[in-house]
């Protein structure tokens, strides 16, 4: 036990005497999220857009002018070229759209912009197609009134010279009813609601959970890893194998000391995204909090276990690409349901790919303790494995003795 | 007579290189025995072997006649050719945590540590931080950090490598202290004014002790003036057969 704290003791002072270290472990996260929290929270950009041949257009109502500008036909073009507006419309029937095109998400934007105005577009073809059948309708009653007139006129010459014959034809005559006034159809409104989240929920509030188990994992990826291969380079690690210690000593020692580091991160960083970035979070922060907490160890441990393979700084940073850029891609951060089985398998191998799972669901779900254990044992789980191997891997460095 | 340190018929090799050759190799209680030979003779192999950090193809090891343990690591202070010390720590904190490790605690740790501070002439630099220190200081401290829980053995590699001749004279006056007190002491060199205040050598050529006993002997014995000579010596003697 005293050996344990001995190990634990001497990592704290060396973080605490590296700033360096220090504040890779705790600023850094928290500069990193802030950027990306400004490049994914942003309001997504208007999409820049005009029209060409409007003047004689009966749709120009629909473009308004604060959303379309209006050009010449070469004004259009060469501004289009010079990426000055993203696309143009040319409301000469039939209406064309015209896109810059380079930018998959800006295509998008202009798409949804257009397609309101071709909306309104519709709605003028609909009014006007009204109009003119409500012209052809009056016309219409304006000659059955004269019609009607001249039946009047047959009514009273025949009541005046042949009452009898007309008694007889009134008899016979179908009863006329007056139609009913058409009604007028009821406004069809669409009515949203969500199951989780709301319209406000931006990029990064759903980025946000993945975003925080990456970063979280790279760091302490990177500072244990590295600490832990200068026990081995520097040779003190022979040093302690040349001494009484016990492998488990030296393995949880660095888990102890490491992880009163991890405690204050996880910390300051649940905290900074809940109360400074404001990120949605409808669920507890404790439940964020043991989760930070619980993936920063299978970091940990696993860093560990790779140093046994690196022989240097150089090779240790050589595993990031290997390590680290895979789980980005399948933390879930983007959609995997679509890819082959064997890329979702290798996601199921990856600790970010649970806490995503696990923060998403406290998050933006606001699940309690039933919708994220299943993750974080998983979590835990990991740590224990790297661990066990761990320590395997350090009687490697002492074999005679057991 | 007890025999702190014990090896026999060691072999070793790393790939298809023949690092060890069947050495054997006993030390009596309370000598300097001093293990010299060329770089690549597999010293600082010997060495890691008897402390029991790698692993020999065959032979046996025993430590304080037993076989090796955890425990017996207690009484053992090793040295290597890297300082292996923690650089982002003070020359204190380094010394405090060896000497945790070691089992000691309280009043009697700081006692010892103030101690073997001043037998290594580093008490005045105790709280500097060990990234500052020069290259001479740090192996002053590495060996402080051998000697902090006071062994009876010690396996010294290299101790005295790119020390000043002053520095170098007042180590080897802590080494026959250190023997005075009971311990005994195995150190690789390579320096041959070293060799003569061993008590006995050992000569590693290729993986071979070629010779073995006490300097004045084996000079005697090869009819050489210098424990270097006996290397070309022994070679000629393999030329001429």
């Amino acid at each position: 036990m005293r050996n344990l704290f001995a190990m634990a003791r001497r990592i704290i002072r060396q973080i605490v005497r590296d700033r360096r270290t220090l504040a890779l472990l705790i600023i850094a996260p928290l500069l990193i999220l802030t950027l990306v929290w400004y490049i994914f929270g942003a309001k997504t950009a208007e999409p820049k857009l005009a029209i060409i041949h409007y003047e004689s257009s009966d749709y120009l109502s629909a473009f308004k002018k604060d959303d379309y500008q209006r050009m010449s036909a070469l004004q259009a073009r060469q501004a289009l070229a010079d990426k000055e507006i993203d696309a143009y419309i040319d409301l000469k029937n039939p209406v064309s759209v015209h896109l810059e095109g380079s930018d998959p998400s800006r295509n998008g934007l202009v798409m949804n912009k257009v397609q309101q105005s071709m909306q309104k577009i519709q709605q003028i073809n609909v009014t006007s197609m009204k109009n003119q059948l409500t012209d052809v309708i009056k016309a219409e009653q304006k000659g059955m009134m004269v019609q009607q007139q001249t039946i009047r006129q047959m009514t009273e010459a025949m009541q005046r010279y042949a009452p009898g014959a007309l008694a007889q034809i009134m008899q016979q005559a179908p009863k006329t009813s007056q139609p009913e006034e058409p009604k007028t159809p009821e406004k069809v409104s669409l009515d949203v609601s969500y199951l989780h989240g709301n319209d406000d929920l931006n990029t990064f509030d759903a980025f946000g959970p993945a975003m925080v188990g990456i970063f979280v994992f790279l760091f302490i990826f990177m500072i244990g890893g590295v600490s832990f291969l200068r026990e081995r380079t520097t040779g003190t690690l022979d040093r302690l194998m040349a001494s009484p210690i016990k492998n488990y000593q030296i393995i949880g020692g660095y888990m102890i000391g490491f992880g009163l580091f991890v405690i204050v991160q996880s910390f300051v960083l649940t905290c900074y995204i809940a109360y400074v970035l404001n990120i949605y979070n409808v669920g507890n922060l404790l439940d964020v909090l043991i989760i930070v907490f619980i993936l920063s160890f299978s970091a940990l441990s696993l860093s560990i276990l790779l140093s046994t393979f690196a022989s240097n700084e150089l090779q240790m940073f050589q595993f990031i690409p290997l390590v680290i850029v895979p789980q980005v891609f399948l933390s879930g951060l983007f959609p995997i349901d679509t890819l082959p089985g064997w890329v979702r398998a290798v996601g199921n191998l990856m600790p970010i790919h649970y806490s995503t799972e696990a923060l998403r669901n406290i998050m933006i779900r606001g699940t309690g303790f039933s919708g994220w254990w299943f993750d974080a044992a998983i979590l835990i789980l990991f740590s224990v494995v790297f661990m066990i191997i761990n320590i395997f891997a350090i009687r490697r460095s002492r074999p005679v003795t057991d | 007579m007890s025999y702190p340190i014990k090896g026999e018929h060691l072999h070793k090799h790393f790939k298809k290189q023949v690092v060890l050759d069947d050495v054997s190799l006993t030390l009596q209680e309370g000598e300097i025995y001093g293990l010299i030979g060329p770089s690549g003779s597999g010293k600082t192999t010997l060495v890691r072997i008897l402390l029991g950090l790698e692993k020999a193809d065959s032979g046996k090891i025993e430590l304080f006649e037993r076989r090796p343990t955890l425990n017996a690591f207690r009484s053992l202070g090793y040295m290597a050719q890297s300082d292996a010390l923690y650089n982002e720590l003070s020359a204190y904190q380094n010394l405090e945590f060896f000497a945790s490790i070691q089992g000691m605690h309280g009043k009697e740790k700081k006692q010892r540590i103030l101690e073997v501070a001043k037998a290594v002439d580093l008490d005045q630099h105790l709280q500097k931080n060990v990234s500052n220190f020069s290259g001479g200081m740090k192996r002053r401290l590495s060996l402080a950090a051998a000697l902090v829980h006071s062994p009876r053995l010690y396996l010294l590699d290299e101790p005295t490598v790119g020390l000043d001749p002053v520095i170098r004279r007042k180590l080897w006056t802590l080494f026959h202290y250190l023997k005075g007190k009971g311990a005994t002491i195995i150190v690789t060199t390579h320096v041959m004014d070293e060799v003569a205040q061993c008590d006995r050598v050992g000569l590693l050529s290729t993986g071979r002790i070629i010779a073995e006993g006490a300097p004045k002997a084996l000079t005697a014995q090869y009819g050489v003036s210098t424990v270097e000579d006996i290397f070309i010596a022994i070679e000629k003697e393999a030329d001429g057969n």
